[in-house]
Formats: C-alpha cells, sequence, structure tokens
C-alpha cells in the first residue's frame, strides 16, 4: 500500500520534471530546428520537430543580411573584438588591483573596499545617463572608445580577484622577492599563473555579460558598422516580413562561441554561480 | 580613480541632472528646476504605469524563478544520478544571449507559434489565438516565462551550492527521529538554507528590476509597449526617443532607491526572523 503511495509519487514528481525539462529545453530544440527550416515550416500548424530536409539557406541568408549587405560579418566581429576587449583588461586591472587591495597594507585600504563594494551594488541602468552625457561630450559616439571604455574595469571583478587572493600564501609572495623578483614580475609569474580559476570564471562572466549586452551599444552604436550582435538580431526581430528560419539561424551563429566557451569552460561556467554563493553567504 | 571616474561620479551627477530640466540636443545650459522632474513623473501617468508594470513583472517572475529554482534544486540534490546532467540541463538557456533567448521566444508566441498550439492542445480548442503578445495580461505572461525560463538554471545551481554546504548528518537524525520529508524541509533544510534563500532573493529580485532586452524586443517586434513598459525601457525611451535627460535621470535614481529599498527590506526581514539552530 504504501509502497505503492510512494512509486505514484516518485512518477508525479518525475512527470513534473518532465514538464520543466520541456520547459527549459524546447526552445532550444526549437531554436536549432527552426533554423534548418524555410520559413513556411517554421509557422506550420502543428509544428514539426524534426525539419523535413535541411534548409541551409537560412544560414547565408542570415549571414548575408536581408539587405544583402554582410552586417552579420561586422556586427559579430564587433561583438567578439568588444568582448575580448573588454574581457581582457578586466581580468588584468581587477588581478592588478585586487592584488594590490589583497597583499599591501596602504591608508585608505578600507575605505577603497568599501567604495567597490558599493559599487557593486549600483546597477549599470541607473549610470547609464550620465555615462551616455559623458560619452559624447568626450565625442565617443558611435566609436569603439565608447563601447569599450565604460567596462574596462568593474567592481565586481575587482571584489572577486581581491577575496580569491587574501588566500593566497604570502610566503611564495617572500620567498619569490628574496630571489630578487620585482612585483611586476610576481604579478606575472607566480599571481597570474595561479590565480587561473578566479580569472576562468571572471572572464566568463565578463564575456558573457559583454556579449549580452543590448542597452549600451543601443545608446552608443548608432551607424550599423558599429552596432553589435545583440542589436543586429533586434533589427533582424523588427522587420516586418522577416524569414523566421533565417532568424533562429541569426540566433545559432550568435550563440557558438558562447556555446563553444560553455563546453570548454562549463566547470568555471557553473563555478561562477557557485563562486558567488560562498563568497556572499 | 577609475571606479571614481565611471561608478560613483556618475550616480552623483543623475542625481544632480535629475534636478535640472535638460534637452540631449540642446547646447543651452540645463536649468535647475529643483524637484520638477520628480513632480513631473508623479503626474503622469507612464511613470505609474511603469511603476505598476514593473511591479507586475518582478513581482511575477520573482515568485516563479525563487520558487521554481529552491523545487529543482532541492530534487536535484536528492538524486544520485543524472545531477550532473539535470544541473548542466537546467543551466543551458544561460548560454544564449537574452537578445537570442527574446528572438526565440517571440516566435514560439507567435500567433501560429508552438505556444498556441501546446495550449490548444491542451484545452481541446484547436485554432484558438491566445494573443501571447497582444493581450496586456498575456503579454506581460510571456515576457516572465522568457525571464524565468533564461535564469532559472542560474538560481537552481546557487540553491544545490547552499543545500550540499548543509551537513548531511543533521538531515538524516531529522529524518531517524521520525519527521517526514515535508517537516525536514520545513524545520531543518529551509531554516540552514536561509543564507541562500537571501542571496538569491536580493540578486534575483535586483535582476528582475533590470530587465530590459527582452521587453525592448518585444515591443521593437510590434507589440503594444505599455503593458511591458518596464522603468528601465521607460528611462531609455525618454532619454534616446525624447531626449529629456533629466528626467531620465529621475527615473533611474527612483529606480535605485526602490532597489535600495527592497535589498534593505529583504535583509531585515532575514535577520528579524533569525533563530539560532544550535
Amino acid at each position: 500500500m504504501r509502497r505503492g503511495r510512494s512509486a505514484l509519487a516518485t512518477a508525479g514528481v518525475w512527470l513534473a520534471l518532465g514538464v520543466v525539462l520541456v520547459y527549459i529545453l524546447g526552445p532550444l530544440v526549437f531554436m536549432v530546428t527552426a533554423s534548418l527550416m524555410p520559413a513556411m515550416e517554421v509557422t506550420r500548424i502543428p509544428y514539426r520537430w524534426i525539419p523535413q530536409s535541411f534548409h541551409w539557406q537560412n544560414f547565408w541568408q542570415a549571414i548575408r543580411g536581408n539587405d544583402g549587405r554582410f552586417f552579420f560579418v561586422r556586427n559579430m566581429v564587433n561583438s567578439l573584438f568588444l568582448a575580448t576587449a573588454i574581457t581582457l583588461s578586466t581580468v588584468v586591472l581587477s588581478t592588478i588591483t585586487g592584488y594590490g587591495l589583497a597583499k599591501f597594507r596602504f591608508r585608505g585600504r578600507k575605505a577603497v573596499m568599501l567604495l567597490i563594494v558599493a559599487t557593486m551594488m549600483i546597477p549599470f541602468q541607473v549610470v547609464m545617463i550620465p555615462l551616455y552625457i559623458i560619452a559624447t561630450s568626450l565625442g565617443m559616439q558611435n566609436s569603439y572608445a565608447g563601447l569599450v571604455v565604460p567596462f574596462l574595469v568593474n567592481a565586481f571583478g575587482v571584489f572577486l580577484m581581491r577575496q580569491y587572493l587574501l588566500t593566497f600564501p604570502d610566503e611564495i609572495l617572500d620567498a619569490a622577492r628574496i630571489d630578487g623578483a620585482s612585483e611586476v614580475q610576481i604579478l606575472w609569474r607566480v599571481v597570474f599563473p595561479s590565480s587561473w580559476p578566479a580569472i576562468a570564471t571572471l572572464a566568463i562572466l565578463t564575456f558573457r555579460s559583454q556579449w549580452d549586452n543590448l542597452i549600451w551599444p543601443l545608446l552608443i552604436a548608432q551607424s550599423r558598422e558599429m552596432q553589435t550582435i545583440p542589436l543586429y538580431i533586434t533589427l533582424f526581430a523588427e522587420e516586418k516580413f522577416t524569414d523566421e528560419g533565417a532568424m533562429m539561424a541569426t540566433a545559432v551563429l550568435a550563440s557558438i562561441p558562447m556555446v563553444l566557451l560553455f563546453f570548454g569552460l562549463s566547470r568555471y561556467f557553473v563555478g561562477g554561480a557557485r563562486l558567488f554563493s560562498a563568497q556572499k553567504g | 580613480m577609475f571606479f571614481g571616474l565611471f561608478s560613483i561620479y556618475p550616480v552623483l551627477n543623475a542625481l544632480y541632472l535629475s534636478f535640472f530640466q535638460k534637452h540631449l540636443l540642446s547646447t543651452a545650459a540645463p536649468r535647475f528646476i529643483g524637484f520638477g522632474n520628480y513632480q513631473y513623473l508623479f503626474q503622469s501617468p507612464t511613470f505609474w504605469n511603469s511603476l505598476t508594470v514593473t511591479g507586475i513583472f518582478t513581482g511575477g517572475t520573482f515568485a516563479m524563478l525563487v520558487g521554481l529554482s529552491l523545487v529543482l534544486a532541492l530534487f536535484i540534490s536528492s538524486r544520485k544520478r543524472f545531477q550532473r546532467f539535470l544541473q548542466l540541463a537546467f543551466f543551458s538557456p544561460a548560454v544564449v544571449s537574452t537578445v537570442v533567448a527574446a528572438a526565440i521566444w517571440l516566435l514560439i508566441f507567435d500567433p501560429r507559434g508552438i505556444a498556441n498550439q501546446l495550449v490548444n492542445t491542451l484545452a481541446g480548442t484547436p485554432g484558438v489565438d491566445r494573443r501571447w503578445l497582444v493581450a496586456p495580461s498575456m503579454l506581460q505572461l510571456a515576457t516572465m516565462l522568457v525571464y524565468v525560463w533564461k535564469y532559472v538554471g542560474y538560481f537552481t545551481i546557487i540553491f544545490i551550492a547552499g543545500i550540499s554546504s548543509i551537513p548531511r548528518s543533521l538531515v538524516e537524525a531529522a529524518r531517524v527521529d521520525g519527521a517526514s520529508v515535508w517537516q525536514t524541509f520545513w524545520k531543518v533544510t529551509f531554516p540552514l538554507l536561509k543564507p541562500t534563500t537571501l542571496l538569491v532573493s536580493v540578486v534575483a529580485m535586483i535582476q528582475c528590476l533590470r530587465t530590459f532586452s527582452t521587453q525592448y524586443l518585444f515591443s521593437q517586434a510590434g507589440s503594444p509597449r505599455g503593458p511591458i513598459d518596464v522603468i528601465t525601457l521607460n528611462v531609455y525611451h525618454t532619454a534616446v526617443r525624447t531626449f529629456q535627460i533629466g528626467r531620465a535621470s529621475a527615473l533611474s535614481i527612483i529606480l535605485f532607491a526602490i532597489m535600495l529599498f527592497l535589498s534593505w527590506l529583504q535583509f531585515r526581514v532575514a535577520r528579524s526572523e533569525e533563530v539560532s539552530y544550535l
């Protein structure tokens, strides 16, 4: 009797889980399958989850763009360039600053730390307008500088690296100093190589948030040459008679860099969330 | 220095600007109007609409996100097999960017899309259009579903980390003492999970308040803006479409104040309930 009930409960739990799994994975499967279908088939009722034939033209259409001017390529390069540049600078600057804050005692260190933690709380949307005015007054509108500069380093990165480096043994640093290494050498030869887990996590988080960034390029990049992939997709979706298959092909192409990162470094992806909870909790 | 320039200064500047009337394109010096911008906002129906809409979105999304991710985390951590697979599966939407997510769901909510087909199959009403992207409440529900879809895996993982830090012996002791699964959860796991819950709820709430991409893409693709005109979208429109920089600043300051207030509230609630279990 009791066993029968618990078996039923287990079945119920698995069923519920199945529903949630479909909710989570369904749209992703839809994206991939629809990217291989002609528009007629994407909106067919009922939807066929398996494409009848592979309609590879969608990808060509996605790259070519509806106006045939290949802005996709240009915007993809922009996005990759911006995200990479910002990630590099964030990692390097955060590590240097974090190292300084974790390992050196100087006046006002506490105040700096407090400032950084306070800054972490401020959402971008709040500072966006003043930043926009600064950027326009510096003539950074519609330029790579305008797109990159506000994000060169962020408080979260400094905080993360500092927390990580606090646990870094001082003995190793002292040993390096005794061996005659300069601070720059220590940073480059000792601190960077041994902070790999934290750096990888920070790099992924930064890259992802930049890859996602829509609102800032929306403000700054006016010409299509300067735009990024999120903007490209928005423009694609805005068009009245957009080809649904091609739209999903664009989505698939735009996801490739993140998917590669995810499979290459999924440990750090998931680790990011964990690390985040560990330091706050 | 860098922070000074790019974080602190803009906040102060936003506060400062919010007291001025400034047109983005005009070269005239900003005119000081005190609380004029705030006064204007409090009298403007679009502001109240934004506030309500943000409230609905945040409330709904927040509840779904925290509830669902907690349940999923409890389930996943109680399994021995498939743990890693399930974690990665739920996390996978985080890989696609917000804009891509919105674009996928845009097609799913299409009148001829899967959402209608699914609902109609379940309800046995073929051919009915649920107007996902047109009817105000459906549109709000649609944006919530996109958001929950995108972020639920992230919070699930945070919860799983929290659960795994609870000593197994405590849970087992409770079970041996005859507590049911239900009791064990409410009396042992949940209280011990409180720091994690607090973290998740603060982060989730701020995330929800910051939502922009989904609403932007949906409204650009032809949905009515009113029901999804969240504060961030309103800031964008006020600043970029009508060039009222001062007013947009005032709006963003209000958003910030709401975030601070709600975070503070959550910390307060969490602290007042704090009970020692040792």
